[in-house]
C-alpha cells in the first residue's frame, strides 16, 4: 500500500515537474514609467502562450544599479527593458548574451530601429534589440488654452509664446499652471525634454566624442532664462522644484497648460484620460527650429540565462504586427519600419508628431550615462536645480562644467 | 575541615582537566553569538578592507592599486564635504535629541498620574522604521497635499504655496524635526533608566542640606547619570554620522547635491558609480572616523575610571 502511494506520489510529482519544464516562466524587468505599451504587449503574450512573462518594475533611476547588483549576486533576470544607452557599458563588461546569429537570422532584422541596433551593438557583437522607440514632444491643454482665450488648435512655435500663453492660463486661477517640468534632480526627465532647446540650434552639451564637456554655451543660458523666468513669474507649480521623476506625468492631472513629455506619455493620455484634451507639437528651440531626444529601450539577455530560447520565443512575438499595434496603440513608436505605416494606420494622429520628430531628434552617445546625465546627484541633475531654483546661475553653470570634464577625464 | 581535604585529595591532573572542560563549555556557551559576530561584521569588515586597496568594479575583474584609494579620498573634494555636511548634521541632531529628550526623560520619570500613557506616546515613533518615517514626512512635507506647508500658508504665513523640501534650509530642519520625532524617544528612555537609578535618598539628603532644584541637577543628577549619559551620546552620534535614509528618501541629496552624507556619497561611489574598492576605502575610513569619535567622547566624560 505504502509502496503504490509512494509511485502515485512520484509520479504526480513527475508531471509536475515536466509540466513545469513545458510551461517556462521568464523574469523580465522594466523601468517604471515605460507606460501601458510593454505591459500590454506582455499581458497578449501571456494570454496567447503556454509559457509566461512575469514582469518586475524597477523604479527608473535605480534600474542600472539594481541590475548590476542582481548580476553580481547571481540574482539577474532572463531579460531586461534596458534604457538604450546603457547597453553598451553593460555588453563592455561581458554580462549580456550575445545576439548575433540569431537576430541575424531574423528576417526582418534589416527594418529594426537602426540607432537602437547600434547602440545594441559592441566590438561588432549583438546584444540588444530595440524593445521600444521614443521621443519628446510638447503637450498643450487645449480645454486651458480656450479657457484662457487662445486658440487651442493652435501650437506655440517659439519658447516667448509659450511662455505668453502660460501667464494667460496662470491667470485663470489658484491651482492652475502653464507650464511643468521635473526639475528636482530628475536629469533623465530634463535631458529628454530640455536639451531639446539648444539641440534645435546645433549644440550640445557634450562634444561629439564626449570628451569634453560643453554645457556653458549662450544657447543653454538662454534657456535657462526661459525656465527662471517662468518660474519666476510663478507659472510653474512649487512641487516641480522637489519633483526628481515620480511626478513627471503631472500634466494628466487637468491644471497644467504645457508641458514637455514623451510618446509614451501620449499613449497613456489617449487610454487613460479619456477626458484630457491635448495637442501635441514638436519641441520648439530657443530661438528656432524644433528638436527631439530618441529614446527608448532595448531588450537585453542576462547572459548564461537557461530560458534562452523561451525569451528569444517572447521577442519573436514583439516584433510580430499584433504585438508592434499594441506598441503604437500606447505610444511606443513602431520598432520595425517595413510594418511601420501599416500598425500607425488608424491610430490617433497625435502620434504621427512623435514619429515626425525621429527625423530632428538626437541621441547622446556616452558610456558615463548615468554617471554625468541620469544620476539624481549627478552633475547635470544638480545643474538643472541650481541654474533654474539657484541664486547663482554662473556658479552653478561653472560648477557642472567642471564637474562634468572631471567625470570624463577621471574615466580614461 | 572537610573540604580542603577532599580538594587535595582530588589529583592535579583531573582538576586541570576541569578547569579545561569549564573554558570549553563556555566557549559552547557563547559559540553561537561568536559566529555571528565573526559571519556578520568580522568577515565582511576584513573583506571591505581588503577591497580598499583595489580598484574594484562592480561588474568585472578587481585590480590591486595599494593605497591608490586612501590617496584619492584625502584630495576628493566632495567626500570632504560630505565629511563637513556629517559633521554639522551631526552637531545639530545630537544637541536637538537632547535638548528634547532630556526634559522629557525628566518628565516622565516622576510618578503620576497618566505616566504609562506619556512614556508609550513619547516612545511610539522609535518602533517607526526611519525609511517609512522619512516616507511619511515626505508626505506631510508635500507642497500640494501634505500637511504642513498648506497649514502655514493657511494660517496666514506665507503668501504662495510653500514647498518645504525645496531649499536647503527649509529641508534641513524638516529632516531635524523629522528626526527628533523620531529618536528622541528612544534617548529618554535611555536617560530615564538612569535617572531612575539615582538613588532616592541621595536627592533627599541634599534637599535636606538646602540644595535648590538646580544645584541638586548640576552636581547630583548630572555627575550620576555621566554613563547613561556617554551611551545615549554615543548612540546619538554614530546614528547621526551613519544617516542616510533621510536624505536618501526626504531630498535625494538635494537641492543640488547639498545633502550629500559620507554613507551617501559611498552609497554613490558602490552602487551609482559602481567603484566598489574607493566605496570599501571610504567606508574604512569612516569606521576610523567613528572609533576615533567613540573614544574621545568616552574619555571626556571619563567613563570607565570610576573607581
Amino acid at each position: 500500500m505504502l509502496k503504490r502511494l509512494l509511485a502515485t506520489a512520484s509520479v504526480a510529482t513527475l508531471c509536475l515537474v515536466s509540466n513545469a519544464s513545458a510551461a517556462d516562466t521568464i523574469n523580465m524587468w522594466v523601468r517604471t514609467g515605460i507606460g501601458a505599451a510593454f505591459t500590454g504587449v506582455v499581458d497578449a503574450y501571456n494570454a496567447s502562450h503556454e509559457n509566461q512573462v512575469a514582469l518586475t518594475e524597477v523604479p527608473f533611476a535605480e534600474l542600472v544599479q539594481k541590475y548590476a547588483t542582481a548580476i553580481a549576486g547571481g540574482q539577474a533576470p532572463d531579460a531586461l527593458s534596458l534604457d538604450l544607452i546603457y547597453t553598451p557599458s553593460f555588453a563592455a563588461a561581458g554580462q549580456l548574451e550575445d545576439l548575433t546569429d540569431w537576430a541575424h537570422g531574423l528576417p526582418y532584422f534589416d527594418a529594426l530601429a537602426p540607432s537602437h541596433v547600434k547602440l545594441g551593438t559592441y566590438e561588432g557583437k549583438n546584444y540588444g534589440l530595440p524593445l521600444s522607440v521614443e521621443t519628446s514632444v510638447f503637450a498643450w491643454n487645449k480645454d486651458l488654452y480656450t479657457a484662457a482665450g487662445l486658440d487651442p488648435e493652435k501650437a506655440p512655435t517659439s519658447w516667448d509664446e509659450i511662455e505668453a500663453n502660460a501667464e494667460k492660463i496662470r491667470a485663470l486661477g489658484d491651482d492652475t499652471y502653464g507650464f511643468y517640468f521635473s526639475g528636482g534632480g530628475c536629469g533623465g526627465c530634463m535631458i529628454f525634454t530640455f536639451t531639446p532647446l539648444v539641440w534645435a540650434e546645433g549644440k550640445d552639451i557634450l562634444s561629439e566624442d564626449a570628451q569634453t564637456a560643453t554645457l556653458d554655451t549662450p544657447e543653454m543660458r538662454a534657456a535657462i532664462d526661459k525656465y527662471r523666468s517662468m518660474v519666476a513669474k510663478d507659472l510653474v507649480p512649487e512641487s516641480a522644484a522637489t519633483d526628481n521623476g515620480t511626478n513627471f506625468l503631472s500634466f494628466t492631472n487637468g491644471k497644467i497648460g504645457q508641458q514637455s513629455l514623451g510618446a509614451f506619455a501620449i499613449g497613456t493620455m489617449i487610454n487613460d484620460f479619456p477626458d484630457l484634451h491635448f495637442g501635441i507639437a514638436p519641441i520648439p528651440g530657443i530661438t528656432s527650429g524644433s528638436s527631439s531626444f530618441a529614446g527608448g529601450d532595448n531588450i537585453v539577455v542576462t547572459k548564461g540565462t537557461p530560458k534562452l530560447a523561451t525569451v528569444k520565443e517572447f521577442i519573436e512575438y514583439m516584433y510580430s504586427p499584433e504585438a508592434q499595434k499594441v506598441f503604437a496603440q500606447n505610444g511606443s513608436l513602431p520598432t520595425r519600419s517595413d510594418i511601420a505605416a501599416d500598425v500607425l494606420k488608424g491610430l490617433d494622429p497625435r502620434l504621427q508628431v512623435a514619429v515626425d520628430a525621429i527625423a530632428t531628434a538626437k541621441t547622446p552617445y556616452t558610456v558615463l550615462f548615468n554617471d554625468l546625465i541620469n544620476s539624481s546627484n549627478g552633475p547635470w541633475a544638480t545643474f538643472i536645480n541650481a541654474a533654474i531654483y539657484g541664486d547663482d546661475v554662473d556658479a552653478a553653470f561653472a560648477d557642472a562644467q567642471a564637474e562634468m570634464q572631471s567625470i570624463i577625464d577621471n574615466a580614461k | 575541615m572537610t573540604s580542603p581535604a577532599l580538594t587535595l585529595a582530588v589529583p592535579a591532573s583531573s582538576r586541570r582537566r576541569r578547569a579545561r572542560m569549564g573554558q570549553w563549555q563556555g566557549l559552547l556557551y557563547i559559540a553561537p553569538a561568536m559566529a555571528l559576530v565573526i559571519v556578520f561584521f568580522v568577515i565582511p569588515v576584513l573583506f571591505t578592507f581588503w577591497m580598499s586597496f583595489h580598484d574594484w568594479p562592480l561588474l568585472g575583474q578587481p585590480e590591486w592599486i595599494g593605497l591608490g584609494n586612501y590617496v584619492r579620498l584625502l584630495t576628493d573634494t566632495r567626500f570632504l564635504s560630505s565629511l563637513r555636511f556629517t559633521a554639522y548634521y551631526t552637531v545639530i541632531t545630537t544637541i536637538a535629541i537632547f535638548v528634547v529628550a532630556f526634559p522629557l526623560a525628566i518628565f516622565v520619570e516622576k510618578q503620576r498620574r497618566g505616566v504609562g500613557f506619556y512614556r508609550t506616546v513619547f516612545f511610539m515613533p522609535v518602533v517607526v522604521g526611519l525609511a517609512t518615517a522619512s516616507l511619511l514626512w515626505v508626505w506631510l512635507a508635500n507642497v500640494d497635499s501634505g500637511l504642513i506647508g498648506p497649514a502655514i500658508r493657511m494660517m496666514g504665513f506665507a503668501g504662495k504655496k510653500v514647498n518645504l523640501l525645496a531649499t536647503f534650509d527649509s529641508a534641513f530642519w524638516t529632516i531635524i524635526v523629522m528626526v527628533v520625532w523620531k529618536v528622541a524617544g528612544f534617548t529618554m528612555i535611555i536617560l530615564l533608566t538612569g535617572l531612575q537609578s539615582i538613588p532616592v535618598e541621595l536627592n533627599e539628603a541634599a534637599r535636606i542640606d538646602g540644595a535648590g532644584s538646580w544645584q541638586r541637577f548640576r552636581h547630583l543628577t548630572l555627575p550620576l547619570m555621566r554613563r547613561t549619559i556617554a551611551l545615549a551620546l554615543i548612540l546619538s552620534v554614530t546614528g547621526s554620522v551613519l544617516a542616510f535614509d533621510q536624505f536618501y528618501i526626504m531630498t535625494s541629496g538635494g537641492p543640488q547635491n547639498r545633502m550629500i552624507s559620507v554613507v551617501y556619497y559611498i552609497f554613490n561611489q558602490s552602487f551609482v558609480s559602481f567603484h566598489l574598492g574607493y566605496g570599501s576605502a571610504l567606508s574604512i575610513a569612516l569606521l576610523g572616523i567613528l572609533i576615533v569619535l567613540s573614544v574621545v567622547q568616552l574619555r571626556l566624560l571619563r567613563v570607565g575610571d570610576d573607581k
